[in-house]
């Protein structure tokens, strides 16, 4: 078990106000082992970035309750203190966001930032050694050492999030979370960063953790698979097999509505029907009102059944009491 | 030049003066936003422009809707310029050639109910009769646009309704004044996959009906090749390769194009190409040239693709392409 870098088990995360809860996330199980690259893809709304933001302990406490827990290398991230989230956090655990290159300091060289988020862990590191390990990052990402210097307006877009990237990845860390965090780079600019962060992560000895809402990333750069629907994993799996084989009628759904590049053109398909209401507790499966192949069983919370190759799907169709 | 194509855009540049200008030397710079660009479409065509972000796309959009004047070359209509028709007379333009925008959450008063957001375009341009002939002109819209039940549909604020929704009646609101040239930029860019077919499939059929021209704008080259009938890849405000969707996209000629669509990526993972690497970013677009614009970042670039920018070769079948590196 010791190649298990992340296990999260019956995790919940609810947004509560004075008036109603909200149920974003709801008993999701899963676990990655090192050198896996999970992506999970989801519309807006389907609580992906929440169950991100929940691992990571990003969420305003007062307002959301998580339960269930999620072990990272033998610490349950849902049970640590402030004091220790923070050794944890750079180190062990980093995360790159869609903006994650406006957090960059206009007013300061990207060298400075750099400097004083490296010295959070190692108070003592002198300039040189920073930089020499920085400037080893920066080729990793394709950006040339001169950018060390400069500050961030004088980069472009894509180039800052190839620096957030380099950031992000400064203490080596085991697990990294990218939150949408090629998604609002052009075509070209995307294709490469998610190449390098392929190849990045073989020489790092790095795991990865990829949310975004198009299919064709995680087809291009991870090697497992979760499809989230309102807050519940419907499907997981290997790429290879959930994308080449989906088999939950939502998984089904969002492939048929991807045009694809080649071959002919079939009529796209949408899925009808609107996102439930997360706020309500629901008896059945939460996709059965927008689901082609529901049937009466439906109406009952559908189990999770496991198929070979650790392969998960939340659907009556596939087996349970009938 | 000006030809009896249903639309005719005729060389058509918009030049921003850009900061900095050398009032001394008397040098003139410019933001080239597009430079140069000339398409024909035929009536009940739909054109797909592609490009990445800063080409030049949406400004291009807007000169064709005439929000904004070209600073040079024109888009005819029927033979006559758009800047014509719009001095002669801004309602009837304005009824021929309508806009879809990608953000379905601005292009609406948020005081107005749906009824009432309808309701603007028909009395302005007189369709219907009377009160009573319009409301039910909105309720089939709102029906053909899937939107069920229309009678509550149109009693609703824009709060209260999703995106997906809302674009679907911002399609509608176009196509209700019966356009003969409908722009769409990026109109589902923002909108989540599941809901994308249903209005794209609405803006086909739409644009069938009515027979109208649609110029589709869109980073996203598998909608594009899924929509149009014909593509025009943009690169720093020129057209690069333009001709049947199907032809561009599996058979892309430019290097350009060939690395977009090689870093584009698919949904079946044993499909994936290799990439084309391109160095760097986009060159600014204060000018760019001399040479081609693409030469910088191109792969099969030589010295002599730095003097010229490159002609436009036809490679067949209406498949143009600037580039002289073909073969």
């Amino acid at each position: 078990m010791d190649n298990v870098i992340l296990d999260v088990r019956n995790f919940n995360v609810t947004y509560v106000n004075k008036y109603k809860k909200v149920y974003a996330v709801k008993d999701a199980n899963f676990s990655i082992n090192r050198g896996d690259s999970l992506g999970i893809v989801g519309e807006s709304g389907s609580g992906k970035s929440t169950m991100a933001m929940a691992l990571l302990r990003l969420l305003p406490e007062k307002s959301t309750e998580i339960s269930g827990s999620a072990y990272f290398l033998g610490k349950d991230l849902v049970k640590l203190s402030e004091e220790e989230l923070k050794k944890l956090r750079w180190k062990e655990l980093s995360v790159v966001f869609q903006k994650s290159m406006n957090s960059l300091s206009p007013v300061h060289r990207i060298r400075t930032q750099v400097e004083d988020i490296y010295r959070v862990h190692n108070p003592k590191a002198t300039r040189e050694e920073i930089a020499e390990r920085f400037i080893h990052l920066l080729k990793l990402v394709n950006l040339s050492d001169r950018v060390y210097n400069l500050y961030p307006h004088e980069l472009s877009g894509g180039m800052l999030q190839r620096v957030s990237i380099a950031i992000s990845l400064i203490n080596n860390p085991k697990l990294l979370i990218m939150d949408e965090a090629t998604t609002a780079l052009d075509v070209v600019t995307q294709g490469q960063i998610l190449d390098e962060v392929v190849k990045m992560e073989k020489e790092m000895d790095m795991t990865r953790i990829m949310i975004t809402h198009d299919m064709s990333v995680v087809a291009t750069s991870c090697n497992k698979v979760a499809v989230m629907y309102a807050g519940e994993i419907m499907e997981l799996g290997y790429v290879k097999d959930v994308l080449k084989k989906p088999m939950h009628p939502y998984t089904k759904g969002l492939m048929a509505s991807f045009p694809s590049l080649k071959g002919k053109k079939e009529k796209l398909q949408s899925i009808g029907g609107f996102l439930p209401d997360l706020s309500k507790k629901y008896e059945g499966c939460i996709f059965a009102p927008r689901c082609s192949s529901a049937m009466d069983i439906c109406q009952k919370k559908p189990p999770v059944i496991e198929m070979e190759n650790g392969r998960t799907v939340r659907c009556h169709l596939y087996g349970g009491e009938r | 030049m000006k030809n009896d194509s249903f639309i005719c855009i005729d060389n058509v540049s918009m030049w921003y003066p850009a900061k900095g200008n050398r009032v001394f030397s008397g040098e003139k710079r410019y933001v080239k936003a597009v430079d140069g660009v000339s398409i024909n479409m035929d009536r009940g065509e739909i054109l797909g422009i592609i490009g990445e972000s800063g080409c030049g796309k949406s400004t291009l959009g807007r000169i064709l809707a005439r929000l904004e004047n070209p600073t040079g070359g024109d888009v005819y209509i029927e033979g006559e310029s758009t800047g014509n028709l719009l001095k002669k007379d801004p309602k009837a333009f304005r009824r021929l050639v309508q806009i879809v925008f990608q953000n379905p959450y601005d292009s609406f008063t948020p005081r107005d109910t749906i009824e009432e957001i309808l309701m603007r375009p028909l009395n302005i341009h007189s369709i219907g009769k009377d009160k009573d002939e319009r409301k039910k002109i909105i309720l089939e819209a709102l029906e053909s646009g899937g939107l069920h039940p229309a009678e509550e549909i149109a009693r609703r604020y824009p709060h209260e309704l999703s995106g997906g929704q809302l674009q679907r009646i911002s399609i509608l609101r176009a196509m209700l004044v019966e356009p003969k040239f409908v722009i769409a930029d990026e109109p589902v860019s923002m909108l989540d996959v599941s809901v994308r077919a249903e209005i794209i499939n609405m803006l086909l059929k739409l644009s069938r009906e009515k027979d109208a021209a649609v110029i589709f704008i869109s980073h996203d080259i598998s909608l594009t090749r899924y929509i149009s009938d014909k593509v025009a890849v943009m690169y720093l405000g020129r057209i690069v390769e333009y001709g049947e969707a199907d032809e561009v996209i599996s058979n892309p000629r430019h290097p350009y194009t060939q690395a977009l669509i090689s870093n584009c990526g698919s949904i079946d993972p044993d499909e994936i190409m290799d990439k084309i690497k391109v160095e760097g970013e986009p060159p600014t677009p204060i000018n760019p040239g001399p040479g081609c614009y693409f030469a910088s970042r191109c792969f099969k670039a030589s010295k002599e693709c730095f003097k010229e920018y490159p002609a436009t070769h036809d490679v067949g079948g209406g498949h143009k392409v600037a580039c002289d590196r073909l073969y």
